[in-house]
């Protein structure tokens, strides 16, 4: 048994060693090519938009993949090791630049290339400072720069506002361990007077714990549930779902792909463009346009609302005039 | 080529890293025979008490102390729970798991990340900055093996001490304690405190090379850690002059190779913990099939 475990592990090794081989011949062709490494964090539909509007955003500038760049994709699924792992596999195989989508798989990727001064691109970060990846938001200074994405909250709530003219107080279900959720609790807490409303915050958790949150939110009262960027609370939307149906009262979400699945309403952002934007700054720095360290990290928050008509009728509510112009979505689609 | 080297390097440094750990769970788990699900919850405990003490300044070093003491603390409850309260240990081991979660979370205030990036680490300080340019690129590889060097000494210099001995004697041969007047109870805990102490510790070393803490880190290191153990003794069991500490050590980078080779060669990551799962059930069928061939030979001899 040994001896195969041997013969076996040699023969990996092996394959490993030609594998590299073969990629190391490839790249010392005439034109210039670019190797791109990027660790997208987990599996959810606005990751997977940003690393489409990524390629989109590269190929808008020129660089294709297969012509003047080769990409290695690698999806960390929602656990850090594996992403550490994989921005340490690309700083050794000398890649030109790794993109991170989502905070944790940012933060594998800049303490990866730290060392070996790879420009590091990130997406869906909501707050660069916080996670220490920019020492200033204008002019990062750390070989690490991207695209932001914060919350409209403000949007939001004059949303709900005009959905519910009667609405008194907006439950919330978040994660404690989310950094995201924690601090659009603590900006929505601040601003949630100006529009009239009470914020009931339950936290959770895990998994398990969303479905009896949910329940004492509906319990104590709420009007309507509104979310967040939870990735906890998001997955597991249709249980959010269910017990706001069974109490007849709508959720409203933080992006579209909620909406599809049933949310009432959200004012959105646009993770493709957020994905076109950051393959645009990528290519910038590749192609040596732009100085990584003071090209400035690129915030949205601009956002566009959308809803879901079949929602809307079921809880027989109207669509309010002055979201006249709001992108009807459908269920599933 | 260089490429290739670079890589076997990063395998060497986390399976390094791991190895502190698996040196730990090695005791648990061979010495006591004790299946100690804490590890999940001491992992990152060792990782965010790291980070709270780098991040407001506190020496790394003492922040690598001030971690193993708290796995080990950790440690202890376990034991308690099982010994004193006569819960089972699976279920000891799960309950301070959970609790760990909400410990971790008051250390780090709240936050599931806590990065420190730029602050003095055992990597980047001390002795660290000491070395010659040349050695400084491969600092992270040489440090992780000074540390594992020294926990691997302390760790085989107490077991050959009478309460190491005692300490083997509690997992083989419970009642030879009890023989002796020891409380087999009490060597337990202290068995359960060093194991998980050496769990925290590794959190701590890996943190510091990451320059962040996550408070999820923990999920999934039992599994990671009783393979390498089993993967190591297995591999290396006829290698005489092995002691069990280094074998626990080369079977989490045999074990950190395969997952890093199947990476390269293109497994998408949805199958890396399938993968860690087909080399776990290999090991363990390997393990009785060496012990099946012994008990053989040892019959014949009897013959």
């Amino acid at each position: 048994m040994k001896k195969i475990i041997s013969v076996i592990l040699a023969a990996a090794l092996t394959l490993g060693l030609a594998a590299c081989g073969g990629k190391t011949a490839a790249s010392g062709q005439e034109q210039k090519t670019y190797k791109i490494g990027v660790i997208q964090y987990a599996t959810h539909p606005s990751l997977d938009n940003i690393y489409k509007g990524f390629l989109e955003g590269l190929n808008e500038s020129g660089l294709k993949e297969g012509e003047n760049i080769t990409i290695n994709f690698q999806n960390a699924q929602g656990d850090k090791a594996n992403g550490d792992m994989q921005a340490k596999n690309m700083a050794t195989a000398n890649v030109n630049l790794i993109m991170g989508i989502a905070t944790p798989a940012a933060m594998s990727a800049y303490s990866a290339a730290k060392e070996k001064e790879i420009p590091v691109i990130f997406s869906a970060v909501s707050d660069p400072l916080a996670a220490g990846l920019v020492k200033s938001l204008e002019a990062p200074g750390t070989g690490c720069t991207g695209t932001s994405d914060v919350l409209n909250l403000e949007a939001q709530l004059k949303m709900i506002r005009a959905f519910l003219k009667d609405a008194k107080k907006i439950g919330i279900i978040y994660t404690t361990s989310e950094a995201n959720s924690v601090s659009q609790l603590e900006q929505i807490k601040k601003i949630a007077p100006n529009y009239g409303f009470e914020i009931e915050a339950v936290g959770v958790t895990n998994a398990s714990e969303v479905a009896t949150a949910a329940a004492s939110v509906v319990a104590k009262g709420a009007d309507c549930i509104n979310n967040f960027t939870d990735n906890n609370v998001v997955d597991n939307l249709s249980t959010v779902l269910h017990e706001a149906n069974a109490a007849g009262i709508p959720v409203f979400g933080s992006e579209v792909e909620q909406v599809k699945n049933g949310c009432l309403a959200s004012e959105s952002i646009d993770y493709v463009e957020l994905g076109r934007e950051t393959g645009r700054m990528a290519a910038k720095v590749l192609t040596g346009k732009a100085d990584i360290n003071t090209l400035a990290v690129k915030t949205f928050s601009t956002c566009t609302p959308v809803y879901n008509e079949k929602v809307m009728k079921a809880l027989s509510l109207a669509l309010p005039s002055d979201y006249s112009n709001a992108e009807a979505v459908k269920s599933g689609s | 080529m260089s490429v290739f080297f670079g890589l076997l390097e990063n395998v060497l440094e986390e399976g390094l890293i791991y190895g502190i750990m698996a040196m730990g769970v090695y005791i648990t788990y061979k010495i006591l025979d004790f299946p100690d699900l804490s590890v999940d919850g001491t992992f990152p405990l060792g990782a965010c008490v790291t980070a709270a003490l780098i991040a407001s300044g506190a020496n790394p070093y003492l922040a690598c102390l001030a971690a193993f003491l708290c796995g080990s603390a950790a440690g202890a409850v376990t034991g308690l729970l099982h010994v004193r309260l006569k819960i089972t240990d699976l279920l000891s081991g799960i309950l301070t798991m959970t609790a760990m979660w909400s410990v971790n979370l008051v250390i780090t205030n709240g936050s599931a990340v806590l990065p420190y990036y730029n602050k003095p680490t055992v990597f980047t300080s001390g002795f660290a900055s000491l070395f010659p340019k040349g050695l400084r690129l491969h600092r992270i590889a040489v440090i992780a093996f000074l540390c594992v060097l020294i926990v691997k000494l302390a760790l085989d210099w107490f077991l050959k001490t009478k309460t190491g001995l005692l300490l083997r004697s509690a997992g083989d041969n419970p009642q030879f304690l009890t023989s002796l007047a020891v409380d087999p109870g009490k060597i337990k805990i202290m068995g359960l405190a060093i194991g998980n102490g050496c769990t925290a510790l590794a959190g701590s070393v890996l943190s510091q090379q990451s320059e962040s803490a996550d408070i999820t880190s923990g999920t999934g290191m039992v599994v990671m850690a009783l393979a390498s153990v089993i993967i190591g003794t297995t591999i290396f069991k006829r290698v005489k002059f092995l002691k069990p500490t280094t074998m626990a050590v080369l079977g989490a980078a045999v074990y950190k190779a395969c997952l890093s080779v199947a990476m390269m060669l293109g497994l998408p990551t949805n199958y890396l913990k399938l993968l860690m799962a087909v080399i776990f059930t290999a090991a363990l069928y390997a393990n009785n099939m060496f012990s099946k061939e012994r008990r053989r030979q040892n019959a014949t001899i009897k013959l």
